[in-house]
Formats: structure tokens, sequence, C-alpha cells
């Protein structure tokens, strides 16, 4: 509890100090297990701020969103591990000022999915959460089930590796720096060797469930070109029916435009309304990354995305001849 | 009906590939007539949604070739085009999608012979796998 | 109306004697996610949700649908199951949306008869349809159905009303075809004093399971005075403008045209549009009177409750809650419209 305390103490002070104008964190939803952005401008809404298992949400999209609403602004911002990675990918495309932003890092351990939660109650309406740091207990109209916090958390946090912020102006306890976590790659790899029929058609089935609302898009914080690719229309580059190969390309280009952009957040998985696993094949991609050019999204903030970038002498192994 | 024949769209760099091709052409080297060609400036210009996109039409490969490294009219756009097909291609067969129907060479405008080999080697590659269906746009 | 009791062991031999006339969708898991899906027995009817994932809106308004085809031959109307369709299942927020899009794509209430429009695509389903409701005996805490003039028990929409009384559905004609379809069909019996007396119990007890709704007399007219308020930047600050809301919704009903083409063959296809979109109203010119995500967010808020009412007389939300369940950052459609009384009282 009292790193909440913490937290409201720090906005308080930041918005009293004139350091920050605005003050981007979570607020208790309307949901059991649903926290939602809140824009704090003055100290007395800053005991509504809260972090818990609930505050899935990449705030860092906001920076990206309707064409930077708060450029002008001095904004202070809550991040978990990933979300911190996103705002440092956004300050290196100089989408942020780095001045005009205080990088405010909370201890993560974890985020839930909605989806593994349903999954538990079989599809029944969850009423209350109550979330020890161990155990978590949902209690709904005649049911009360008990698990260990892991198996509801997002996929994203599974495998995560910095839950911590790595570059923040303040952080609320003590960072950890990367830790060890072997199930990283777990499912890539497991994936990686089925045959390719099998694969296809696990592709297949998982991207039929697309219906075209770009949630995943949109929570995005690495997603904010002027115009989309799918939204260009003169000409237009793929059809926007829910044809399979027309959503699959779109997944595969957004997979591909944010190709060293990705922190692997979880924010499009977890906002996807029909339960695809997006994360995999931006796992793939961070690991092709990783393995062939050495980046990791937005850790370094002195460095350059990874795809804006190259060496001479690099592994081209795929060039035919 | 006639035997299925491969189609294959070759994407080549207007300084190297595209001139090799040329050269090819008149030094009158023979290689299987599968290819249908489109010249861009450069590697560099090749955004993976053409190559999507011409998957999705029902080309049944693809083959991008631009400069040899270091010799990019534009300096580096081979390299930056080297990291977005080192990335493509993985990802494509990750999904199942077969790795050979999309490949990438470096052929430079001196390189007839080597072009005549790598459009034998893409045809027959393709001619292996047969005609594409997985991403293919039925209308 | 006569009341007719249905044994559940005898549900498929239901489903069977209705398939013969009728294609039947009923509520299904598809990959996981509840929706209305085309079923031919009993066993493949998902009922675990009391609200499926997605609408019943895409039994007659399918999120691409093809509306002719042309080839070398010239043009033919696209190709259509003329068989009616029977929906089974269909709880009243998804069966009063249907009454709702009616008016849009059947016929404009306001119109003279012959100039009305009547979109073939939709009236050619849905008039021949018949929807067999489903009360609600366990409404969700996302449910505001209430708000709006309906509730668990509503019967609009519907031809045949059903209770589900544990072991027996009891059905009720509601319509014309609703009893025409009762007095065809062999496999229930009628129902007894108790079980009516059951069915009115049930339903006060699902109306007193739902939350009081708020004070939404004049909304319309509030949000009209509303328009060129501060407010819709506070309310639209947290959207990300997707379209989870819109494509879950079961009224939401905005549309693009598509052409798909190649070589002389091709297709017109209209798809869902979403007014979350910027390109939803991009001009020629480049220009998009919404291009901030303030306006759409107020486009949504006021077509269904300030345009649509205005020009029907009720609201385009039935209050199924699926925006509210949906939304990735949980921008809670009821917590809008509260706001929405509150700030005009601060103004008066």
């Amino acid at each position: 509890m009292s790193m909440v305390n913490n937290l409201r103490k720090t906005i308080k002070e930041l918005l009293a100090e004139k350091k920050i104008d605005l003050f981007i964190v979570w607020e208790k939803g309307s949901l059991p297990l649903s926290a939602t952005p809140l824009f704090i401008t003055s100290e007395d809404e800053a005991d509504r701020a809260v972090f818990d298992i609930t505050c899935g949400n990449n705030l860092s999209v906001y920076f990206t969103k309707d064409r930077k609403q708060f450029s002008d602004k001095k904004v202070g911002i809550a991040v978990k591990g990933c979300d911190a990675r996103s705002v440092v990918l956004n300050i290196l495309e100089k989408q942020i000022d780095r001045r005009n932003v205080v990088i405010t890092g909370v201890p993560c351990h974890g985020v839930l999915d909605k989806k593994k939660v349903l999954d538990k109650t079989d599809g029944r309406e969850v009423l209350e959460m109550i979330d020890d740091g161990d155990t978590v207990t949902l209690k709904g109209k005649g049911y009360e089930l008990s698990f260990d916090r892991s198996e509801i958390l997002s996929s994203s946090c599974l495998a995560c590796i910095y839950p911590d912020a790595q570059e923040c102006d303040i952080f609320i306890g003590d960072a950890r720096a990367e830790i060890p976590n072997e199930n990283r790659l777990k499912e890539i790899k497991e994936f990686e060797a089925l045959s390719s029929s099998e694969r296809w058609a696990n592709t297949r089935a998982e991207y039929e469930k697309c219906i075209r609302c770009y949630a995943c898009r949109n929570v995005c914080p690495s997603c904010y070109c002027n115009v989309c690719f799918v939204d260009q229309n003169d000409p237009g580059w793929i059809g926007n029916t829910c044809e399979f190969t027309d959503s699959m390309i779109f997944h595969i280009i957004r997979n591909l435009h944010v190709a060293g952009r990705c922190v692997e957040c979880g924010a499009c998985e977890r906002a996807c309304p029909m339960d695809i696993n997006l994360l995999q094949l931006n796992r793939k991609v961070a690991m092709e990354v990783k393995d062939r050019f050495g980046d990791i999204a937005g850790l370094d903030i002195n460095g350059k995305p990874a795809m804006a970038d190259f060496r001479e002498d690099e592994k081209q192994d795929f060039i035919m001849g | 009906m006639s035997e299925w024949q491969p189609r294959i769209l070759a994407i080549l760099c207007n300084w190297c590939s595209y001139a090799g091709a040329d050269l090819a052409g008149v030094s009158r080297m023979q290689y299987p007539p599968n290819i249908r060609v489109v010249r861009v400036p450069c590697s560099g210009r090749v955004d993976p949604l053409f190559i999507m996109k011409s998957l999705q039409s029902g080309f049944d490969g693809v083959l991008v070739s631009g400069c040899h490294p270091g010799d990019c009219h534009y300096i580096s756009g081979n390299y930056i085009a080297r990291r977005k097909f080192a990335v493509l291609k993985p990802l494509l067969e990750f999904i199942g999608i077969e790795p050979n129907r999309i490949q990438f060479s470096w052929i430079s405008a001196g390189e007839g012979e080597r072009f005549a080999t790598v459009v034998t080697k893409i045809t027959e590659d393709i001619r292996k796998l047969g005609p594409s269906t997985r991403l293919v746009k039925k209308l | 109306m006569k009341m007719v009791r249905l044994d559940k062991q005898k549900f498929n031999d239901f489903i069977r004697e209705l398939s013969v006339e009728y294609s039947v969708y009923a509520p299904g898991k598809v990959s996981g996610k509840t929706g209305f899906i085309p079923v031919e027995s009993g066993d493949e009817i998902d009922f675990t949700s009391t609200v499926t994932d997605m609408s019943a809106k895409s039994i007659f308004f399918p999120h691409s649908e093809v509306l002719f085809e042309y080839d070398e031959d010239g043009i033919r109307a696209a190709q259509t199951s003329h068989r009616p369709i029977a929906v089974w299942g269909m709880r009243s927020c998804d069966a009063r949306s249907l009454v709702m899009l009616d008016r849009v794509f059947g016929s404009a209430v306001q119109m003279p008869e012959d100039e009305k429009f009547q979109d073939p695509y939709w009236k050619e389903k849905y008039n021949t349809s018949l929807i067999f409701g489903c009360a609600c005996n366990e409404p969700l805490s996302t449910c505001f159905c209430n708000w709006f003039g309906g509730g668990p028990y509503n019967n609009d929409g519907m031809d045949v009303s059903v209770v589900d009384a544990g072991d027996v559905y009891l059905m009720e004609p509601v319509s014309e075809k609703g009893t025409d379809i009762i007095g065809k069909l062999s496999c229930y019996k009628d129902a007894a004093e108790e079980d009516k007396a059951l069915a009115a119990k049930l339903a006060s007890d699902a109306d007193s399971m739902m939350i009081a709704p708020p004070d939404t007399d004049g909304l319309g007219e509030r949000l009209t005075a509303l328009f060129d308020e501060a407010v819709w930047e506070e309310i639209s600050a947290k959207c990300v403008n997707c379209g989870a809301c819109t494509f879950s919704c079961p009224t939401c009903h905005c549309f693009d045209m598509q052409d798909e083409g190649k070589g002389s063959r091709g297709k017109r296809v209209r798809i869902w549009d979403s007014c979350m979109f910027p390109i939803f109203t991009m001009e020629a010119s480049g220009h998009n009177p919404r291009a901030l995500s303030s306006a759409r967010v107020r486009q949504r808020v006021m077509h269904k409750y300030s345009y649509y009412p205005e020009n029907y007389g009720e609201t385009l939300c039935t209050g199924c809650g699926r925006c509210v369940m949906v939304c990735p950052v949980n921008l809670d459609i009821r917590e809008v419209l509260k706001r929405i009384n509150v700030y005009n009282e601060q103004e008066k």
C-alpha cells in the first residue's frame, strides 16, 4: 500500500513544485478487472492514482495519440518497465522532448490478462478481485476462486526481463535491473519446432478471428503514423474486409513496422477483443532483432532504433549464393 | 491445359541488379522466362508491403535484388534494406510461408551471369514448391 | 397469448424441426469467442454467457457483405441464401437492436411510403426472419438495458419470447409470425398456471437485479446544448480511437464500401466502419472535419443519444454493455452519460 501512497505523494510534490503541468497515471476502473488512464492536473486528484495488477495500459500511447496533444506541456508519467522503454523510444524518435517528461517508475509484478481470468471462471462475471501479491482471489455470483497470481498474468509479463524502468527520473521504491527469465522464448521455440504447415494452420486460425477494429494498433505507443498504411486508400494497399489474407498482411506489416521498436508490453494482445495471440509475432521479431543486431527496443536512450541503423559487416545468411 | 509455370516477381534496383539483368540480356545468356521485372531506384525502396502484396495477388515467388554491400548508389540504401529483409524472411517462415518463396540477392551491373544463375535457381526452387496458395487472396 | 413449455430434453428435436424451414442461428463459440453462429443441433449452442462477445447484428448485417459481383458477362447481385433465418437465444438487448437497425435499413419511419428506402440485403434477411428471444435471469453488472426503456425480460423485436425455467423453456409468441410457428411445431406442451407464475417471478427477480438508472430524460437536448463544450476533450482524453466499441455494438451500423477487383472480375463489398477512425470523415480534399479524437467520441455519443432519438424517438443504445467490456482503456459509456448529466447541471 505504501507504494501507492508514495506514488501519490510524488505526484503531489511534482505538481506543487510546478515541475509538471500534468501527470499521466492509472486509476481504479469501472470494472473489477480494469484500471483506466487518469490525467492529473491538480494535487487533490492525486489520491485517485493507483498501481496494481489491473494497470495494463501502456500510458506512453498518450504522447503520440491525437498528434501529440501534450507536446507543449511538462508531463509526468507513471511507467512499468515496458512502458518506460516506450517512453525512451518515443524520445529517441523525437516524439517527446526528454526535458519535458518526468519518467516515474513503479515496481511492476505483472499485469493481468482478462482473458485468462475469464478462462478461470468459465466465462462467469467477476465482481471482485483481491490480489495479495502471491494469490489472486476472484469472487462472483455463487463462486469464489483462489489461485497463484502467475496463472492470470499477461503473456508479456511471463516473458518479461525488465519489469522496472531502466531509464527514469524517479522510482517509487528500488528498481530491479534485468531479471533472468528462462521461459522468455519458450513458446516461440515450441512454435518453431512445429512443421511449416502446422505453423501455417495455427497462424491462420488465429488471424482469421481478426475483425479489423485496430485496437491493437491504437493502444500501441509505437504505432503513430500520421496515416496508417491500412487507412491509405488512394491507392489502397490492402482491403478492409475480414478476408484472411488482408488481415494477415495487416498484422505482418504492423509487426515489421514495430520491428526493433516493440517493447513487448502486450497492450495489443490485452486490447484485442477477439483474443488473438498477437504478441507471438512481435516476440519472434524482437528475438530476430536481438540475435542479428544486438538491439533491445527502448533500452538505450542514446541508441538508435534498430531498423534505422546498420552495420556493414552484418550477418547476411539469407542472401542467395 | 499447359503445364503450370511459376510466376515470379523480380524487384531490381536500378543501378546494379537491373543493369545486371540488362547485361545478361545483351550477352544472350539463357535463363527461365518466369520472372516479371519491376525496377526500383534502390533496394532500400522496397517496402515489405510490396512483397506481401505480390504474394497476395498470386505471384508464386518474389526476388528482391540490389547492389552488393558497399556499392549502393545512395551509400547505405541496401544496408537498410538488408535489415528489413533479415527480419521479414524469418517472420514469414515463422508463420508458415515456405522459405524459398521469397529470396534476396546482390547482383552488380557486371554480373550478368550471376543474374542468370540466380533467376534459374529461384525458378527451380519455386517450381519445386508448386503454386503459391497460402497468402493468395481469392476474389 | 398462449404460453407453451419445451422440455430441454426435447431441445434437439425442436432445433431439428425448426431447421426444416429455417437456417438456425444461436449463440455459439468460435475460437473461444461467443457470437451467433449457424447451428444444426442444440449441442452446438453455448449459453454460458449472458451477453455474447459479438452481437447478433452480424447475422443480418455482416462485417463484410458482398453486394454484387462483375465479370466479362456482366453484373450480378450477390448470391444469397433464400432460406429464412431463425435465431434462437437472442437477449432482449440484441433483439431490440434489430428494431433500431430496421428503422435505418428497413423503413425510415418519417418517410412517406413511396420514398421509403429499403435496403434489399437487410430486408431480405430480416423481414423473413424469426427471432426467439431469451430472457435474462442473471443480468451482468455491465448491463444497463433498463436505462433506455429495455429490461432483462423486454420482448421488443422478438417473435417468440423464451424464459429459461430450469428444466424447461417457457415460450410465448409475441408477434403473428411467432404465433404461427408455435402453432406449427409439435415438440412442446401447453404451459400450466405454475409455469406462468414461475415466469413472472423470474422476471421480477431479474428486474430487481438491475441497478437503478440515472435520470436520462432530456439527454438528447442536453447533448445538443453541450456540442461545443470542453467536456468532450475531457471525456475523450483517454480514448485511443480503436473500433472495438463500434464493432461489438449491436446498434452501430455505419459502413464503408470497398471495390475489390482484379482484371475483369471484381465485387463491391459493404464493410463495417467506425466513427472512431480518422479516415471515417476524411474528405477527398484532405480536410477532415473530425480530425481530433474529441470530435469523434462526441459523434459516437451524439449519434446514439441525440441524433438517432431525434429522428426515430428512441436512443440508439440497448444497454448491452459490450462496449464497456471490450474498451481497452475502460472508457465506460455509463460514466460518460453520468458526466454529461452533471456537467450540464454545473453549467446551469
